[in-house]
Formats: C-alpha cells, structure tokens, sequence
C-alpha cells in the first residue's frame, strides 16, 4: 500500500490549510466541553490496581496450621536474578520454615519470577507500590514487614515451627531411646568345636 | 480503570462551602455598598490629587500597575486551566480554591529565588532588559480605554502612541539576548526581534485601514462612533480579513503558539530569557500577559465596540469581549505546532504584508467610492 | 561581550545538544557543528545508558535473562520478550501450543499500539502541539490497564516466556479489548483532524529528513523508517513467526522518504494492529498457555537468531548455547542503534530546527540503544 500526496494549486492549499486550523479547533473544543477529565488527583484519590498487580510482596499465613506457609526451601533465592532473597532457616523438611526472610527491593525488579517458583505458594505480590522512602535501608524489607499478620504471626510461626521441630526430635529421640532400651548384644560362647576352638589364643 | 477515593471529609468540606458563601456575600455587599458611601466627604482629597500633576499621574500608575498585577494573576490561572481542560485533565487544583491561589504560590517561589546573573554578563544591560520589556508593555495600557472615563490618558493619537510604544519591548529583548553573554541567547534574541519587528507591519497597516475607516487615531473616538454597531459588523468584507491578519499579527507579538519559536522548551536554542531566573524571569512573564492583554484588548477597541454594549456596565463589557479574545488566543496555542523561523518569516513577509497592503488599497478604493 | 563578528559568522561552531533533551528521546548526545544555521556534521555519542545487559545474561540460566530484555526496548517490552523466548525455542527445540501463539501476538500487537502511541505524543510535542501528548497518552492509558490487568505490570511485563506465556487471559479481557479498540477508533480519526491534516504540522514535516530508498537499505533501516522510504518489508510478512501468517493486515508503505511518510507509517500501522487484535480476539482456541520447561533448562549446544518486527524495526537475538544452564553469547541486534547510525549521514545540510523533527520522526528507544 504505497500513497503518494496529491498536490494541490496555491489558492487551494492557501484555503485547506486554513481550514485545517478549524478542525484542528473544534477538536480541541470538542474535548474542552465533551469529555471527561481524566485527572485522579493523588493523593486524595488513587486508582485501584488490578488483582494481578506485581507490588509490594507478602508471605501468606495459614491459620489453621498457625504458620506461614514457606517451608525455607531457597528456591526462589536460587530464581531471582539479583539476588533480592535471604533467608535463615529454621529445620528442613516440610516441617521447617524461614526464621527470617529478607528482600533487598532496592534491587528488585519486580519481575515475578520468585512467586512462580514458589511451589507452596508462599509468596505472593501485593497491591502496595507506595514503596519510595528518604533512606535506602528502608527498602530492605524484613520478615515482620512482609508475613500476612505482622509481628505476631511471625512469632507464632516461630513457635509453631520450633515446636513442630522438637516434636519431630523428640520423637526421633523416643525412637532412639526406645532402641537404647533393648539390651546390647551379648556375644555368646563360640560352639565346643575344633574349628572354633582353632581360633582361641593358646592358653 | 477504577478509582477509589479516601473518605471524604465531611467536616471540611462543609468548611469550604460555608467560607465560600461567606466570601461572596461579603464581595456582593461590598460591592453594593460602595456607592452609598459618602464620598463626598473625600471631595477636597480628590480634587487635590485630581488637579496635582505628579500625584495626579502617579496614581494613576499605580492603578494601571495594579490592574496589570491582577489581571496578570487571573490570566496565568485561566492560561493553565484551560490548557488542562483542553488535554482533558484539570489544572492546577491543589493551592487555594481550584488552583486560584497558584499563581501567587509561583510568584512567591520565583521572589525566593537566587539572583543569578552570568560571570561574564554585561550586568548594566541584563538587569535592564526585564524592565525594558515591562514598561514597554505597561505603558501601552496608558491609552487603552476600559471605558469613557476609564482611560490612563485619552490621548488623540492613541493608536499611534500603542503601536510605537509597544515596539520598544523589542530593545529588551535585544538587551537580554545580549546581555546574557550567551550565543543561544543571543540567537533566540535575534529571532524574537526578526519576528516581532516583522510581524508589526501588518499590524499597522491592519490598525492604519481601521484608522482610516474612523478617520481618527483617537481609540476613545473610535469607540464612539462603533455605538450602533461593532466596526467588524459595519464593515465585514474589509475588516473580517482585517482581524484576522490582525489576530496572527498579535500571537506572534505576544510569542505565542504558532510563532513562539524564540521561548520554546523543546527547541534547540532556548531562547533569550534562559539565563533569567527569579523575580527577574518573573518580569518578563508578567510583561507578556501584559501585552497579551493589551493586544486583545486592542483588537476589542478596534473591531468589536470597545466598551459598548447594554445593561452591564462599560468596563465589565471590555473586559469580557478582552477575555473572550484572549481564550480565542489559548485555544489557538493549545492547538497548533510550531512554525520554524523561516516559515513564520515568510508568512509575514510573503503572505501577510501583500494582504494588508490590498486590504489598505482597498479601504481606500471604499472610502473614495 | 567576549565575542567578536568573526567568531559569530565562522564556520564549525560546536553545539552540544546533550544527554538530557528536553524531548523523551533518551539520554542522547549529539553534537554537532553548525555553519550558521545549517548543521555542517553530527556524530552522536551515546552508551549514557549501558548496562551491560548482554554480558549479565551470560551469568544467569535462561529463565532469569527474560526480565532483562524488558529493559532493552522499554516501550515494546512484550516484542523483545517475545525474541528472547524464540531464540531459546529455536535453541531448546521447544515448541509453543497454539493458543500461546495467538496470545503472543495479541500481546505484541496491543504493545505496538503503546508504543507508536508515546511516538506519537513525543513527535507532536516536540513540535509544538503538546495537547496532541495528553490525547495519545490518554488512549495509552487503556493500554497500560488492560495489560496490568493481564500481566500486572505497566511497563517491564516479562510475560512472553520460552515455551509460551506466564499465564492465560484474565476474565473479561476480551471485552475489554473491543471496548478500547472502539475508542481507539474514534482517537485516530480525532487525531488525523487535529495533527495530519494540519497545515503547520504539514509545513514542519513534508520533505523534512528525506532518506532515499537506497540510502535506507545501505544504513539497514527497518521498521517504519525503511517501510516510509518505500521498502515494502515487515518481518511479519517475510518470515513470519507465531500465527502472523494467519492474519489478514496490510503493511503501510510510503515512498516520499521524509518525516510525514514515517509519521503516516506508524499511525497506518496501528489501525492494522487493530485489525490482528481484534483477529487474535475471534480465532483463540482453547488449550495450553505454555510448555513446561524443565527446571534446570539445559538447551543442547548451538546457536539461534530469532527476528522479530518491533514497533522501531526489526528486533533480533542471536544466542549461542554450549549445552549449560546459562548461555554463552547473547547478541541483541536493536533497530535503534542502527538507525542512530543513519544520522550522520542524513544531518548535514539540514537546519537546525528540523533536527528535532528527524529524531523524534526515528522513533530511537536509548535503552535498545545503548543495553
């Protein structure tokens, strides 16, 4: 689809192009008096973001087994590209978790690569995206600021996990006591034959 | 997209409606009252400063200055809100009652600002440059009537003396692109004044066919005799072309889209005021409202009846039909690109000057039928 | 003053137009010596926005390259995610279920639209109509919520990914669609009475930055700068990718070469977007929305160079596997870095003011420039 301009004699272009200011007018007067100004003034007024939105991140708290559903298994410390996540640990297994679980979001890109990785669907983006603050290590962000429920669910994650944990030791350590009670081997006497008696040290 | 608001404050906003009820009744009843007040009293005052010529014309600069001021103040505000409307958003909304008090926030910031004059500036002529272009344009408001008795000096060749006295704004701006020691400065100096020396010819020759036609430089005279009807009414097939050529000529004066080529941001030479910042930039701002104000305002007195009109009285008539002409000037700027320099040069000098010259010859041919 | 007649009136006074412009063309600099008005010579100067983004993707698997594209050509970051995800495809052997593919390109053509839309509104003001910036940015606007609503980001999307996409369509997406493209409609046509057929607008692009057709295939112009200079060539057509050979568009070509042809190229082009969006819209099947790439993704070694048509040209990755998780050589080869090319060619001669007008009207993106 090749177009090529017509050409137009002088008077002709003299008067369209005049006309063309007129348009040019009544659109900009259309848009004057017709339509809506689209202006949200923030920050009396914000505009809601969608529910996929990628914003501030939060790590979800299940309430009835009074923990937080990450299980500290790295694998979105090992996803991310730079390297926002660090974690410490607490036990290992399905029954450990995070004890604390920093995001460096000053390096965050934002991408959503950790949520996807996640195969327990402990973390998640949020709606926030008011993150700008007057230091920089305010965009750290540490556990208590990111767990769904605060400080109080972190504790109580703590707890639970810990407890989970001695319960799983202490019932590793009732196993091991349990097989500490059987008597220890005994070895019996070697039988009364010559083949067994060939192996005794001379009197 | 979906919007969610904090809660409105009830409380305040109540506030707002009250204060704002409160501010009119008291503006209504001032305003009323005013006549009833015993002037009569003040007689020997005013006849003091009435018959005293210095007091008498220092008053009286004092007042055109204030006007300037106010109406600098309100057309700064209505510039940005009807840009705002325009581009379908709001404008200022934040200072004061929809943005009102804006301006004065602006006017207080660039007050506080830091006085910076270049190292190597010829400091005499940039210091001068602002005040040059100032009073170029206030003292055009001399002979500009708001209404019979509301005019600085009714001088009878008060067209003459608006046309002569508005072109000495161009040696300031001279003076700036000069003074700034400054090659882009200077550059854009020397384009503003290539246009506005250009642009002025048209100008008078537009102003000169009106004259003509009215057979008097007086603009009070002028006025008078558009009594029955406006100038642009009575004589439609010379003065429609004639305002129009007059309105191109004004936009560019003023600078203003599509001519404002010599302050456009987003061209490569930023143009003469670059090097100006604070009170002295503020200057040169309040000097082209001024003008703008007066160029519209002339354009009123020449084509539209000046002050004449029924009921409301002669200086609320000026002042709408001036208002009205300068959102006219708005919606042209919010609207059109930019013409480059050679072609603003060859628009005047190739179209506009040819058909102020015809429309002259032909005032004449009228005049002598 | 310090400056005498001679030094005014000699030849080769240096002008810096700097890395901060007062137009978001990105932090170029260009300078350029001027003979009066009339520039002499230009050579642009640029990597004020270098990030090394090719040698960090040397460091990281696959996976995790894909948010660096979003940076290259920040306007259109669905398209670079998009030739990222088909050098890895081609790389892999992976191929993508087909309702991934029309998802692809419905994305990649709703960011060509975002992207011609900044065009537009950063061409306009940088000529002086800045009402005509807030009109297309409003439009822009629809755009952005509706892929926030699928992606849930506004700008840096890394949604298109090797194997697919992240995810499907949210609910009542496509309806959303249609409600813009009505609108759209409307906005052009708005649009075309307010700049395209205005006389000053005209006056400032027609015959303004004119590159011959010959010039235009020596420089490797792509994209709307080639297809204005009369190249009939859109990746699209030639060696189309994901389901483009499906689709019923034409190509805008204008042959007059100048700024105008280029401007009349890209508005053509987003009303042809339309035309695919709202084809992609009627024919979606049903079915996956992506191949499951292992998680440690080990491509067998060699090399892929995937093209694609960008709203700036034509966009590619080369990318060279030996076989481990991270790659050993990604090349991204960015319309605009080419087309910066062109400007010391086609600079001298032409006034000062209408350098402004052939920057904006080659649509350069610094990040695709500079990486």
């Amino acid at each position: 689809m090749t177009t090529t301009r017509p050409k137009q004699s002088a008077v002709r272009d003299f008067f369209s192009g005049f006309a063309s200011f007129f348009r040019g007018m009544g659109v900009t007067a259309v848009n004057l008096v017709a339509r809506r100004k689209i202006t949200v003034q923030y920050p009396y007024e914000r505009v809601k973001v969608s529910p996929r939105y990628r914003g501030l991140f939060y790590l979800p708290y299940d309430e009835e087994a009074k923990r937080l559903k990450c299980t500290g298994c790295t694998l979105c410390e090992q996803a991310c590209p730079t390297n926002v996540i660090s974690m410490e640990k607490l036990g290992a297994g399905k029954h450990g978790g995070v004890s604390e679980f920093t995001m460096d979001l000053g390096r965050c890109m934002f991408c959503n690569l950790c949520i996807e990785a996640c195969p327990f669907e402990a973390i998640y983006m949020g709606p926030a995206y008011e993150l700008a603050s007057y230091d920089r290590n305010a965009s750290v962000f540490r556990i208590t600021d990111l767990a769904q429920g605060g400080a109080a669910a972190v504790e109580t994650n703590i707890r639970t996990i810990t407890d989970a944990l001695a319960e799983e030791a202490a019932a590793k350590a009732a196993k091991a006591a349990l097989a500490a009670e059987k008597p220890a081997r005994q070895r019996p006497a070697s039988p009364e034959t010559a083949i067994a008696k060939a192996g005794e040290t001379p009197a | 997209m979906s919007i969610q608001t904090t809660a409105p404050n009830r409380a305040s906003q109540a506030g707002q409606w009250a204060a704002g009820i409160l501010i009119t009744v008291l503006l209504v009843a001032i305003v009323s009252a005013l006549p009833l007040l015993p002037w009569q009293k003040l007689e020997p005052v005013t006849r003091f400063f009435g018959e005293h010529p210095l007091l008498n014309a220092l008053i009286k600069a004092v007042l055109v200055a204030t006007v300037i001021a106010l109406q600098c103040l309100f057309l700064i505000w209505l510039e940005r809100k009807f840009a705002g409307w325009m581009q379908a958003r709001l404008g200022p909304m934040h200072v004061g009652w929809k943005g009102t008090l804006q301006t004065l926030a602006d006017a207080l910031k660039l007050l506080t600002k830091e006085d910076v004059i270049p190292a190597q500036a010829d400091r005499a002529l940039f210091a001068l440059a602002p005040y040059l272009v100032f009073v170029a344009s206030m003292l055009t408001f001399m002979v500009l009537p708001f209404s019979l008795t509301w005019v600085g000096y009714d001088y009878n060749l008060g067209a003459l003396f608006a046309l002569s006295i508005s072109t000495v704004g161009a040696l300031g701006i001279l003076a700036a692109g000069w003074g700034a020691n400054n090659k882009y400065s200077l550059l854009g100096g020397v384009r503003a004044v290539a246009q506005l020396l250009s642009y002025e010819i048209p100008m008078i020759l537009v102003v000169l066919s009106v004259v003509t036609l009215a057979d008097t430089l007086s603009l009070t005279r002028i006025v008078q005799q558009q009594a029955g009807l406006w100038n642009i009414a009575a004589y439609p097939l010379l003065l429609i072309p004639g305002f129009l050529i007059y309105f191109a000529c004004a936009l560019a004066e003023v600078n203003r889209a599509p001519f404002d080529l010599p302050e456009a941001e987003s061209e490569l030479v930023s143009g003469f005021h670059t090097e100006y910042s604070g009170m002295r930039f503020a200057i040169f701002f309040l000097a082209e409202f001024a003008n703008n104000f007066f160029t519209a305002g002339f354009a009123v007195v020449l084509f539209f009846g000046g002050w004449q009109g029924p009921i409301l009285p002669p200086v609320v008539w000026f002042t709408i039909k001036t208002l009205l002409l300068i959102i006219l000037m708005m919606w042209v700027r919010w609207t059109l690109p930019r013409l480059r320099i050679d072609q603003m040069m060859g628009f005047c000098w190739k179209l506009l000057v040819p058909l102020a010259l015809a429309l002259f010859c032909a005032t004449a041919v009228y005049l002598v039928r | 003053m310090t400056l005498t007649t001679t030094e005014i009136s000699s030849p080769g006074m240096t002008l810096n137009m700097g890395p901060q412009h007062p137009s978001t063309h990105g932090v170029l600099r260009l300078v350029v010596e001027l003979d009066g008005e009339v520039i002499h010579s230009c050579r642009p100067v640029i990597g004020y926005l270098h990030r090394g983004l090719e040698k960090m993707m040397e460091a990281r698997p696959y996976r995790q390259n894909v948010p660096f594209t979003d940076r290259l050509d920040y306007l259109a970051s669905l398209n670079c995610n998009l030739a990222m995800a088909q050098a890895i495809e081609r790389i892999g052997n992976v191929t993508v279920p087909e309702r991934a593919q029309y998802i692809r390109v419905l994305l990649c053509e709703l960011n060509r639209i975002a992207s011609h839309l900044v065009f537009l509104g950063t061409f306009a003001t940088d000529l002086g109509a800045t009402t005509v910036f807030l009109y297309s940015f409003r439009e822009r606007e629809k755009v952005l919520d509706l892929l926030e609503a699928m992606t849930g980001a506004r700008l840096t999307y890394n949604w298109i990914r090797a194997g697919g996409v992240a995810a499907d369509l949210p609910e009542g997406f496509a309806e959303g669609v249609r409600a813009f493209l009505e609108e759209f409609r409307v906005a052009l046509d708005e649009n075309d009475r307010l700049l395209t057929g205005n006389r000053i607008f005209r006056a400032r692009c027609e015959g303004v930055g004119v590159i011959p057709r010959e010039m235009a295939i020596a420089y490797g112009a792509s994209g709307p700068v080639a297809r204005g200079s009369g190249i009939p060539y859109d990746i699209r057509r030639v060696a189309p990718y994901d389901v483009y050979d499906r689709m019923e568009f034409d190509v805008p070509v204008f042959s007059e070469g100048d700024c105008l042809a280029r401007y009349c190229v890209r508005i053509e082009e987003m009303r042809q977007s339309a035309r695919i969006i709202l084809q992609c819209l009627r024919e979606l099947p049903e079915g996956e929305t992506t191949t499951k790439l292992p998680k440690i993704f080990k491509p067998p070694p060699g090399e892929a160079y995937s093209r694609t048509e960008s709203p700036r040209g034509e966009f590619s990755v080369y990318l060279v596997s030996d076989g481990s998780p991270n790659p050993v050589r990604v090349h991204i080869r960015t319309p605009s870095f080419v087309h910066l090319g062109l400007l010391p060619a086609l600079l001298p001669g032409v006034k000062v003011a209408d350098v402004i007008a052939i920057l904006g009207s080659l649509d350069t993106v610094l990040g695709e420039v500079d990486r």
